[in-house]
């Protein structure tokens, strides 16, 4: 099967990502694949997920904390600003706090405990996850393709997920029971006391959205992982062992994507004998990769001559990649 | 009138310190127990979700920061509370 | 003389002593402070820190001190008389008790509601702490012994009663789980466990539950308190200890209640001899009657409790003085209740403390038109339910102590099970190897050696504050000397007889007991021993405070 034919197989899919270790080519199949389905008339968003986000620099416009941007006619991308959106979050729950408790200014502790929040390691991370959570679900877009970040990371997305919802269980647990105690102890003094727990009610929100992000990971009709790898051996076992991670994760993975492939027609012409060495020596992983992931692998995207950037180039990508642009 | 209504309050009061002083025979330890376990385990929850505060980083900081403005008032008592010594004479209290 | 005088004489001591001489102290040597901000106000953490009314704390601080040591003290003292016990009663009282329970919570009041560790940590030494725990085991292993002993010879006594105690704990348990779990409004749960109980009380009155003879009796209910107890320390302690504690305040509240309203009703005189001898078998009424008589008067057990819970909810200095002395005040009233109600008991009567006890009580519900045999019955039930209460918890803080004792050194003892079992087992071999009166008076001895360390504390804290602290040093002073002269007289006796072989009468003792001797003998040693290395410890501090407070004296000068 090749790509298209996998979309046109999965009418319901919504949610497209690619994964593979850093530098092999996510965000290029993101943007061709965002290219491709706009051609078709879809509206479609292409975000990142990644702190290092190169999306402004593959569609050569700065689009970085500015929203969803419209690239094209119906392919809009967005990169997101979290370190904005971590400092805009850090006002907001100052401004909470004074009407809350009608302070002058915030107490030095807790001030410093807020500021200090955004040097935290994994607050980038949280922050982003949480954007997601209102990018994908406040939009109206067709496709929402995910430029995720490297494996390592990516698989650390994916627990944060269920680690995440591990946390507000326990905790939810933790606060049901302090109730009982608190209810408990109305009891024995004959008071009536009918406190709703606020704060349950927020861990409530929170799991929703954790949830509802979460959910997107492991939808089977909905979404779409796919794995990009070239054709060299140690790309080949780490991905081999992603796969096992993910699939245990519950991620549907959809296909593989081989990229910078060498044209075997350069034999034929006139090259360097490194160029040469490397054509050679990429044929045992490409047969590996057959083997390994057989009719699984969807895509086999060649080595452009120049870097991918600006729309001719994503074009050209998506048209390896699907087959002829309708 | 004025006298009397004096009269009335001083003896609702004296019920009330009656029926204070019974309660406190009867039932307080119990729910003081009750209260202090569930301060325990505010106590934990806080530790969880804000544990960066003493330096142990456990969850997502992004969403110990949305919960942050409910558990302020507590935010010292609890600090004091985790890093005060503790003796085993404290089983007592 | 009749044996309404015992609680007016003590109505007037309560009067005088809180609105004289403890307002005096109040105000002029601790000056109270209404204003300033007490620990639960500062640190209100809804964990160990609550602001409470001084009502609630009255009646909290009163049903933690009051237990079976206030009522069994004096009748075990009848020996010597009514009269020594009624003087001690209300002078010791008087002039030290309260000042003991006060003081403590002061101290602690004024040093941010810290412990009785934490405080002869920082006021007199470090190693008073560790000495300090070593002791406190050793004092809860005595409390344990005598207790167990209590409980196991009132049920052994009164074999129409045990089934009623069995069900107490079950009643307990489901009591437990209606608060915790259910909806049931309070005062229904509490009438379905009251029921449990009565109802089980009144099948107990159709037979006798007994196993054997009279010793394998006894050891059955030995056994009975010390599983009893295994569940006290292991369960959680809403499950089990709360809810028992709760219906068994009821319970005990209902027989204190008819005991007070027949006395009053029929004023019955005092049939014991008001002086009986300054011995009474064997024991001199120096030192021995003031560690007999321990709660009721003074006693080392209300110096920790004021210093831990109640301190850390008193919301106002002021509060202090009606709540610890104030309840203190109550708890001689208890003491004078129970000494009239074996006051009145037929002056050669024979018999261990709940018999002597029940005896009266049943003269009590004679007075009243019920029947006496529904008092013999009760007599029993308050003594053994007022002993068992205290006996768990006891068990309960052996374990912790050895965790926290030997939690290092010995990793098992960590486990919750070992360290109960322990003290179970230790608590076994010394009720069956000891001898009552000794076990009782070396528990009696610990008791005030605490209370002396606890007015020791409060005497260092106050020269520490540059406060006149003589109102605290000289109760000490006697406490400490009285009781030390206590033990070396009880272990003198003990270790003579173990020594020998024979008792003080020259009989042949069994080997059991003397090996009981010389447990408790050795126990009595190290508890001397601990109290001396406090008392000089004390004193270093002491000195180093008065010797401060000289040298800023001459600076101002």
């Amino acid at each position: 099967m090749n790509l298209s034919q996998v979309l046109a197989a999965n009418p319901k899919m919504k949610y497209i990502m690619f994964g593979g270790k850093g530098g092999l080519g996510k965000t290029t199949f993101s943007a061709a694949a965002a290219h491709h389905l706009a051609r078709q008339g879809h509206k479609v968003l292409v975000f990142s997920v990644d702190p290092q986000a190169s999306l402004s620099d593959i569609f050569q416009r700065d689009i970085f904390g500015k929203g969803a941007t419209e690239i094209m006619p119906n392919l809009f991308a967005q990169e997101i600003d979290a370190d904005r959106r971590i400092h805009d979050f850090q006002n907001e729950i100052r401004k909470r706090i004074l009407d809350r408790y009608g302070f002058d200014k915030v107490p030095d502790e807790i001030e410093s405990y807020i500021a200090a929040a955004s040097s935290e390691p994994a607050m980038e991370e949280s922050a982003i996850f949480d954007a997601v959570v209102d990018i994908v679900f406040h939009g109206e877009y067709d496709y929402y393709i995910y430029d995720l970040v490297p494996l390592g990371h990516a698989l650390y997305y994916l627990s944060m997920s269920s680690i995440y919802d591990e946390w507000i269980n326990k905790v939810t647990e933790l606060r049901s029971e302090m109730q009982r105690y608190d209810k408990v102890a109305s009891k024995l003094k004959s008071e009536e006391k009918s406190e709703e727990d606020e704060i349950l009610t927020e861990l409530e929100e929170i799991r929703r959205r954790i949830n509802l992000s979460s959910s997107i990971f492991t939808d089977k009709e909905k979404t779409g992982f796919f794995f990009v790898v070239t054709p060299e051996e140690m790309t080949i076992l780490d991905t081999k062992k992603a796969e096992g991670l993910f699939s245990k994760f519950g991620v549907p993975i959809a296909g593989f994507v081989v990229n910078r492939v060498i044209p075997e027609s350069l034999l034929s012409e006139k090259i360097p004998d490194y160029l040469r060495h490397r054509i050679e020596l990429q044929r045992q992983p490409i047969t590996k990769i057959g083997e390994v992931f057989g009719d699984r692998v969807v895509g086999s995207v060649p080595e452009f001559e120049r870097d991918i950037t600006g729309l001719d180039m994503i074009a050209k990508v998506a048209e390896q990649l699907f087959g002829g642009a309708k | 009138m004025g006298e009397d209504k004096k009269e009335k309050k001083k003896g609702i009061k004296f019920g009330k310190s009656i029926k204070e002083f019974v309660y406190g025979m009867a039932a307080h330890d119990t729910a003081r127990f009750a209260l202090k376990t569930r301060g325990s385990m505010e106590h934990l929850f806080i530790l969880i979700t804000m544990g960066d505060m003493l330096g142990i980083p456990i969850l997502p900081p992004y969403y110990s920061l949305r919960l942050l403005p409910y558990v302020v008032p507590q935010i010292s008592t609890w600090k004091r509370r985790m890093l005060r010594e503790k003796d085993f004479t404290d089983t007592l209290a | 003389m009749n044996s309404v005088l015992l609680p007016v004489l003590g109505a007037v001591v309560y009067l005088v002593g809180m609105r004289v001489y403890a307002a005096y102290v109040d105000r002029k040597v601790i000056g109270a402070d209404p204003k300033r901000a007490t620990p639960a106000r500062m640190y209100a953490d809804g964990v160990d820190f609550m602001p409470t009314s001084r009502s609630i704390l009255f009646g909290y601080q009163f049903k933690s001190i009051a237990g079976a040591a206030p009522v069994l003290g004096p009748i075990i003292a009848i020996k010597w008389g009514w009269l020594p016990g009624l003087v001690w009663i209300l002078l010791g009282t008087f002039f030290i008790g309260w000042v003991q329970d006060y003081t403590s919570a002061m101290v602690s009041l004024r040093n941010d509601g810290k412990t009785f560790g934490g405080i002869s940590f920082s006021l007199i030494s470090p190693r008073a702490r560790t000495i300090l725990l070593t002791f406190i085991y050793l004092y809860l292993l005595l409390i344990a012994a005598a207790f167990t002993n209590i409980v196991a010879t009132a049920l052994a006594n009164a074999p129409r009663i045990p089934l009623a105690i069995a069900v107490l704990a079950v009643a307990g348990v489901i009591v437990g789980y209606l608060i915790y779990h259910g909806r049931t409004h309070l005062a229904i749960v509490t009438v379905i466990g009251l029921a449990l109980f009565y109802g089980a009380l009144v099948l107990n009155g159709q037979f006798d539950l007994r196993f054997g003879s009279d010793h394998t009796n006894w050891l059955v209910w030995v056994i009975f308190a010390l599983v009893f107890s295994l569940f006290g320390a292991l369960l959680p302690i809403w499950s089990f200890v709360q809810p028992i504690n709760y219906l068994s305040f009821y319970i005990v509240l209902i027989g204190m209640a008819i005991a007070v309203v027949g006395l009053v009703v029929k004023h019955p005189a005092m049939q014991r001899p008001l002086f009986a001898g300054f011995t009474a078998d064997s024991l001199p009424l120096w030192p021995m009657l003031f560690v007999t008589i321990a709660c009721g008067a003074i006693s080392g057990w209300h110096g920790v409790v004021s210093s831990t819970g109640t301190s850390r909810q008193l919301q106002s200095e002021t509060d202090a003085r009606p709540v610890a002395a104030g309840a203190m005040f109550l708890e001689m009233m208890l003491a004078l209740i129970a000494l009239a109600i074996v006051g009145i008991t037929a002056a050669g009567a024979k018999g261990t403390p709940d018999q002597l006890f029940a005896s009266g009580l049943g003269s009590i519900f004679g007075f009243l038109h019920l029947p006496e045999k529904w008092g013999l019955a009760y007599g029993p039930v308050l003594i053994a339910i007022l002993a068992i209460t205290i006996l768990y918890l006891v068990v309960r803080f052996m374990r912790i102590a050895a965790n926290e004792l030997m939690g290092r050194v010995m990793p098992v003892m960590r486990v919750p099970a070992i360290g109960t079992v322990l003290a179970l087992v230790l608590t076994f071999v010394l009720v069956t190897t000891g001898t009552f009166k000794y076990i009782w008076v070396l528990f009696g001895s610990a008791n005030q050696l605490m209370a002396s360390l606890a007015l020791m504390i409060g005497s260092i804290w106050l020269v520490s504050e540059k406060k006149k602290a003589g109102f605290a040093l000289v109760p000490m002073v006697f406490m400490y000397l009285t009781t030390m002269a206590a033990l070396v007289l009880t272990c003198w006796q003990l270790l003579r007889q173990a020594a020998t072989g024979l008792s003080l009468a020259g009989a042949k003792l069994p080997a059991g007991q003397i090996a009981g001797n010389w447990i408790a003998g050795v126990i009595g040693v190290a508890l001397f021993g601990a109290a001396l290395v406090l008392a000089y410890d004390g004193t270093t501090a002491l000195m180093r405070f008065g010797r401060q407070k000289r040298e800023t004296a001459k600076g101002v000068a």
